[in-house]
């Protein structure tokens, strides 16, 4: 039943709203159907983002896929974190760590939803940010990928988005906007430093792609 | 179902010739480049043939658009404004501050539409002109933002009447009252307008091609010569004469009116080429294979829609 409505709202609904009216390039995402599991890596600047790369992906395997978000903005009330998690399928996280309570740690939380053969799609520049412009990113992609060191992870980059819906206005205006994808790739070493740099690097070719 | 498909275009034989032979000069253009390409393997023809790939769907979209049912033309031509706007301004780029204008914009393309579609001349020919003119500085202003403003209300506004009012002249041809003894009505007209601007910009370019010697306006578009001018100039000018059954125009009227067409399309062309030269981009996007954006194929047709529409509502009704 999910996976229906899923696909209705994101494979079709919202794919045709974003190509036709706000005028978004999607990016063929069908390759990821050979990957078994994989962590979707994009750069954050509007509440687009996230429904772009649900709207890309294939249908088949549209359910298995989890946005991670922040359960302080996603989750304030009970009926908001139902609604988050069943129409788009939310992963929600605390924005803390929190090592004392494991059941609350984000880390922890994505790993277990790793070890529950979820894919995931992450924004490790943690919030949006001010439209078009970069920010460092944040540990916890690192150190999730550090320690499932075997499944890939794959750079989206989001370009016009911020111009289209930025942070701290709900009004959309058609802008011309794209997604792209990297390729499906393991981390070269399990350090966090070097992940972070490897993803950075990434982004920095789609971006000037 | 007999509702949509009540037009009468299987009654009207003018409409029908002319369809015929844009979807002949398609098939001779592709027949040409197969066998050139058949025969000199080496000549480069990709763009050639993307290009006219292309033709044939645009021309396909055009006429299936177009000929069945006017109010689906409508509702068409009001899309192409509205993807030619957002082109247009995505290139151009605009302030944060900009983003409810230009909202307001957005929403002017369906009233100015309607306007066309209800055939009210007198709002349809002032609403982007002077209404939104006047309305879309004071949306910027109660944004407050002033730095940069000026230059986001001429660019706005130019945007817009480029791609909105300029291309909304397509849809009042529609509208436009029947007239004794003429069959072709605004569907011909519209038909005839599309056809003569785009062969006219096929003709600049083939004769350009074939013969280009001496640049007009080299610092613009290096690729615009006086030989390709002038012989799309004679060739749109004599086509339109051939066409001429699709007007109320008598052969003076519709010599002067093709005329007109061809050196306004010349004039949109460049026009677009001297936006594009100035943010330092090539085309205005990719939605087209061989063409680029929207705005690429259809910057002229801005300029030639009033320019046409203007002539014959003065000539004929």
């Amino acid at each position: 039943m999910k996976k229906y409505t899923l696909w209705f709202i994101y494979g079709f609904l919202v794919k045709w709203f974003l190509k036709i009216f706000v005028g978004v390039k999607f990016a063929n995402a069908r390759f990821l159907l050979e990957e078994e599991q994989f962590i979707i890596v994009a750069n954050h600047n509007s509440h687009l983002d996230t429904m772009t790369l649900m709207a890309s992906l294939p249908p088949s395997i549209i359910h298995k896929v989890r946005p991670v978000a922040a359960a302080d903005h996603f989750g304030k009330s009970k009926f908001q974190e139902r609604f988050s998690n069943f129409f788009i399928n939310a992963l929600l996280i605390q924005r803390k760590r929190d090592k004392e309570h494991p059941e609350n740690d984000p880390i922890h939380k994505m790993i277990r939803a790793l070890d529950d053969s979820y894919s995931l799609i992450l924004f490790p520049e943690g919030t949006r940010g001010e439209p078009e412009k970069e920010q460092a990113l944040k540990p916890g992609i690192a150190l999730v990928l550090s320690q499932r060191p075997h499944i890939k992870y794959v750079p989206a980059y989001l370009k016009g988005m911020g111009k289209a819906m930025p942070k701290g206005d709900n009004l959309i205006v058609p802008f011309i906007s794209s997604l792209s994808f990297g390729r499906p790739t393991k981390i070269e070493s399990t350090d966090v430093a070097e992940i972070l740099k490897q993803i950075e690097a990434d982004f920095e070719k789609l971006k000037n792609a | 179902m007999e509702n949509i498909l009540h037009s009468g275009i299987f009654q009207n034989n003018d409409l029908l010739i002319v369809i015929a032979l844009i979807f002949g000069i398609l098939t001779f253009a592709t027949l040409l480049f197969f066998i050139i390409g058949k025969i000199k393997p080496n000549a480069n023809l990709k763009e050639l043939k993307a290009r006219t790939k292309s033709w044939w769907v645009m021309a396909s979209v055009f006429i299936a658009a177009t000929i069945f049912n006017t109010k689906i033309s409508y509702v068409a031509i009001a899309f192409l404004s509205f993807v030619a706007f957002r082109e247009l301004y995505s290139i151009l780029g605009f302030r944060e501050s900009d983003r409810r204008a230009i909202f307001w914009a957005f929403l002017s393309i369906p009233i100015q539409y309607y306007l066309a579609y209800i055939g009210w001349y007198g709002a349809f020919i002032i609403f982007i002109p002077v209404e939104m003119f006047l309305l879309l500085p004071l949306r910027l202003v109660l944004k407050g933002d002033t730095a940069g403003i000026t230059k986001s209300m001429g660019v706005m506004h130019w945007t817009l009447m480029l791609t909105v009012f300029g291309i909304s002249h397509m849809a009042y041809l529609l509208s436009l009252p029947e007239l004794k003894g003429f069959h072709a009505g605004g569907r011909g007209l519209l038909l005839f307008l599309v056809f003569l601007t785009e062969i006219n910009d096929v003709m600049q370019f083939t004769w350009g091609k074939l013969l280009g010697k001496r640049k007009i306006i080299p610092k613009v578009s290096p690729n615009k010569t006086w030989e390709g001018f002038i012989g799309g100039m004679i060739c749109t000018t004599g086509i339109g004469y051939l066409l001429a059954f699709l007007t109320p125009l008598s052969t003076g009227q519709v010599l002067f009116v093709s005329f007109m067409v061809a050196f306004a399309g010349f004039t949109g062309d460049v026009v677009m080429s001297s936006v594009k030269r100035d943010i330092g981009v090539k085309d205005t996007g990719s939605i087209i294979p061989g063409h680029g954006g929207i705005l690429d194929r259809i910057d002229s047709l801005a300029y030639t829609a009033p320019v046409f529409f203007h002539l014959v509502y003065f000539m004929a009704y």
